[in-house]
């Protein structure tokens, strides 16, 4: 009995074994087959997918932490052409929601652009309201479907994507520049900044396996940047500006705002602006490339403001003192050509003080002859006449300044360049120019860029100096001259409580060869508080109609910006300021 | 002294029954089966815990992105409420006017500073990085023996 029991227990074993067999040798001929290699090769490209990783595009914020530039979700709306049931309604509910051509759509979706395409783009950059509305009626549809049918709208994908958006809409503009749909920054900060700000595109290969999904690479998002600029400063500069064109008629204009201290850009105001969520506009708002942010990129004759800048070398090289006294005739001869004062009237005995209050065009001609070009244009040089400043704005224009040896210098620029004939600046190197006088001596890299965010951490942007064109006293001489000039004549420029420091401009504009007497570019350019000034104000009115002077138009607009920038950058009165300053 | 392999009743007294050799050999053999089986059991337990786990990181890889655009979305509509023009529209609904250097008194306060514009340092994000995962969550059953013998773990 027990034998038999062994027998059928060995049979049992042997048909166990035998079965096992069957199955490791059906396994060994399933992973040697040709379907088996197949499949790991076709395993193998799903185990990866190669993708371009594009950093979110960093933020842009003003000195107080309001956001210029962000990012919003928007979206892409594709079909699934594998899935789709029925195209019409898919047309006909994605030209409704998104006001699209019917037919168009029809047309794409039955005639794809590429053989076996499977999933298709129908309209991208979709803001969320609308993608959300389309979201719920392909909701609805599935939800009314019968059991286990999909709705018609099934087909319908949408994938999300970050875009740029500015919350300020046109408000600094000229300085942010904008961004387009393929990512790329044109014009001032987002143009300049655009590596930084974009961040670095990584292709990576990503395992699908969840085993490694920790190898998937985490890609930095770009810089987030902080301005100099003051939101609400720019405001004001921006309503300012567009009060004063209209009320002196000037075509356009620019009020420009810096820290002399350390070149800090506080606020640049132009009159062309447009809403940067807009940029395709940017055809229909500009018609030149300069016009974007002309104080950086439009150099222009600046006339008398330049006088500052004469009259800080003829103090410096000693060509004359404060109380060097000149006799106006009303006209000297430069280079064989009589130039003239803008009156064409003789002032008689005048002291620099003097010449500087009047603006004498003859006394400041004396001055640049009494240098010599090579004392004239060494300064104007070191003041950066000519040459960029460097400002972290894309676009920024040279300007011109004519020197000895240059085909097209005669002798008589010698005169007209020491009053802002003949040589093309900018407003920007106006104002780091003149920096120096304010800023005792020194003179400021005009900047935009407070401060990069990176990973957390803040880096910011130290002051750059670019160099020291005159001496503290000479810049300390002149500015007391200056203030001392628009107190004497109860100039338009005075700010009360305040005790600044400037001069007009009033640039006849050349047409055809000649200075047309009727059209003018009016400016000035001034700063305060004068013992130790906190802001510069560059004011620009081109052509403006209520007057041609610069005195009556843009001394005017200096004195109303300067109030408000004493009330927004909290700069108490000069008497509040110094009896607080001597506690 | 008597050789004990003479005396074949005693061999055959203390000779294991061949059914009872059998039976050893069958336990053996399924003490071994039960041993792999376990083996394998636990290292598919592990394998699909850490493919859940795998699973979840890219899940949350995923969802973090979802809210930095999210957040960096409301960020820009707050902005976009807070706008100088939407404020300074609703300042004057209010009633509310510019002020004039005129009208500002200026008090000293002891003490005080200005604080400097320096306010957007921000709080360094926590990346998700491989030493911050447990190695129960990386390593394979035999990455796990292996590390045992290297560390002498197993005795």
């Amino acid at each position: 009995m027990r034998q038999q029991y062994a027998w059928r227990s060995k049979l049992l074993a042997g048909a166990l074994a035998f079965f096992a067999l069957m199955i490791v040798s059906q396994m060994f001929r399933i992973q040697m087959s040709v379907e088996a290699a197949e499949f790991r090769v076709q395993a193998k490209s799903y185990s990866s997918e190669t993708k371009t990783f594009y950093p979110d595009r960093g933020e842009i914020y003003d000195r107080n932490g309001s956001l210029l530039a962000g990012n919003q979700i928007v979206f892409e709306v594709g079909v699934n052409l594998n899935m789709h049931k029925d195209i019409n309604v898919i047309a006909s509910t994605v030209s409704t929601v998104l006001g699209l051509d019917y037919n168009q759509l029809l047309y794409d979706i039955t005639n794809p652009p590429v053989p076996n395409l499977s999933y298709l783009v129908l309209a991208d950059f979709v803001d969320e309201p609308k993608a959300k509305r389309l979201m719920e009626i392909r909701q609805k549809m599935d939800e009314q479907a019968p059991d286990g049918v999909a709705g018609a709208l099934n087909a319908l994908e949408f994938k999300s994507h970050p875009m740029r958006s500015y919350p300020e809409e046109s408000l600094g503009s000229n300085i942010l520049g904008f961004v387009n749909r393929e990512g790329r920054g044109y014009f001032g900060v987002e143009e300049k900044y655009n590596d930084i700000l974009a961040g670095n595109p990584v292709r990576v290969t990503i395992p699908t396996d969840p085993n490694q999904a920790i190898n998937i690479p985490r890609i930095p998002d770009g810089s987030t940047l902080i301005l100099t600029i003051d939101r609400d400063l720019q405001a004001a500069a921006e309503q300012t500006l567009d009060d004063a064109l209209a009320l002196y008629g000037a075509q356009n204009g620019i009020i420009m705002i810096i820290d002399p201290r350390n070149g800090e850009t506080l606020a640049v105001a132009a009159s062309k602006r447009m809403d940067l969520n807009k940029f395709w506009d940017y055809g229909v708002v500009y018609e030149n490339a300069s016009d974007f942010n002309p104080a950086i990129s439009k150099p222009y004759e600046p006339g008398s403001v330049i006088k500052i800048l004469t009259m800080a070398a003829a103090l410096d090289s000693q060509t004359a003192v404060r109380s060097t006294r000149y006799l106006d005739t009303g006209a000297i001869l430069v280079g064989g050509v009589e130039i003239r004062n803008w009156d064409n009237n003789a002032w008689g005995d005048q002291d620099m003080t003097g010449c500087l209050q009047h603006s004498l065009n003859v006394c400041m001609a004396w001055l640049s002859t009494q240098m010599g070009p090579e004392t004239f244009y060494g300064y104007m040089n070191n003041f950066g006449l000519g040459h960029l400043t460097a400002v972290d704005m894309a676009g920024e224009a040279a300007g011109r300044l004519k020197v000895p040896g240059d085909a097209d210098w005669y002798p008589v620029d010698l005169g007209t360049n020491a009053f802002g004939q003949g040589v093309a600046v900018t407003p920007i190197q106006l104002l780091t120019a003149t920096s120096a006088v304010a800023n005792h001596g020194r003179m400021v890299t005009p900047h935009v860029l407070y401060a990069m965010v990176r990973d957390g951490r803040q880096y910011n942007a130290p002051a750059q100096y670019a160099g020291t064109p005159i001496r503290a006293e000479t810049a300390d001489t002149l500015s007391d001259m200056l203030a001392y000039s628009l107190e004497l004549e109860s100039s338009n420029a005075l700010v009360p409580g305040y005790r600044v420091a400037g001069k007009t401009g009033t640039a006849q504009i050349p047409v055809d060869g000649y200075y047309d007497e009727t059209q003018t570019n009016a400016s000035f350019i001034g700063w305060g508080p004068v013992d130790d000034p906190r802001f510069m104000i560059y004011v620009w009115l081109e052509r403006p109609s209520a007057s041609i002077w610069g005195s009556q138009t843009a001394a005017p607009v200096f004195s109303e910006m300067a109030k408000q920038t004493v009330v927004i950058m909290d700069i108490p009165p000069d008497r509040i300021r110094l009896s607080l300053a001597s506690k | 002294m008597q050789n004990v392999t003479s005396l074949p009743h005693l061999v055959h007294a203390y000779r294991v029954a061949p059914w009872r050799i059998q039976r050893q050999w069958v336990g053996n053999i399924l003490l071994v089966v039960v041993g792999v089986a376990m083996i394998a059991a636990l290292y598919l337990d592990v394998t699909a815990r850490a493919a859940i786990a795998g699973r979840e990181i890219q899940g949350l890889k995923l969802a973090t992105l979802n809210s930095q655009h999210s957040s960096a979305d409301l960020e820009t509509q707050l902005a976009r409420l807070t706008s100088m023009r939407v404020m300074k529209q609703r300042a004057l609904a209010l009633g509310f006017r510019p002020v004039k250097s005129q009208e500002i008194d200026y008090i000293l306060v002891a003490g005080y500073r200005k604080p400097a514009p320096e306010i957007l340092a921000i709080v360094p994000q926590l990346g998700l990085r491989a030493p911050n995962i447990a190695p129960e969550y990386t390593e394979s059953l035999l990455d796990w023996f292996d590390q045992q013998i290297h560390i002498g773990g197993l005795q």
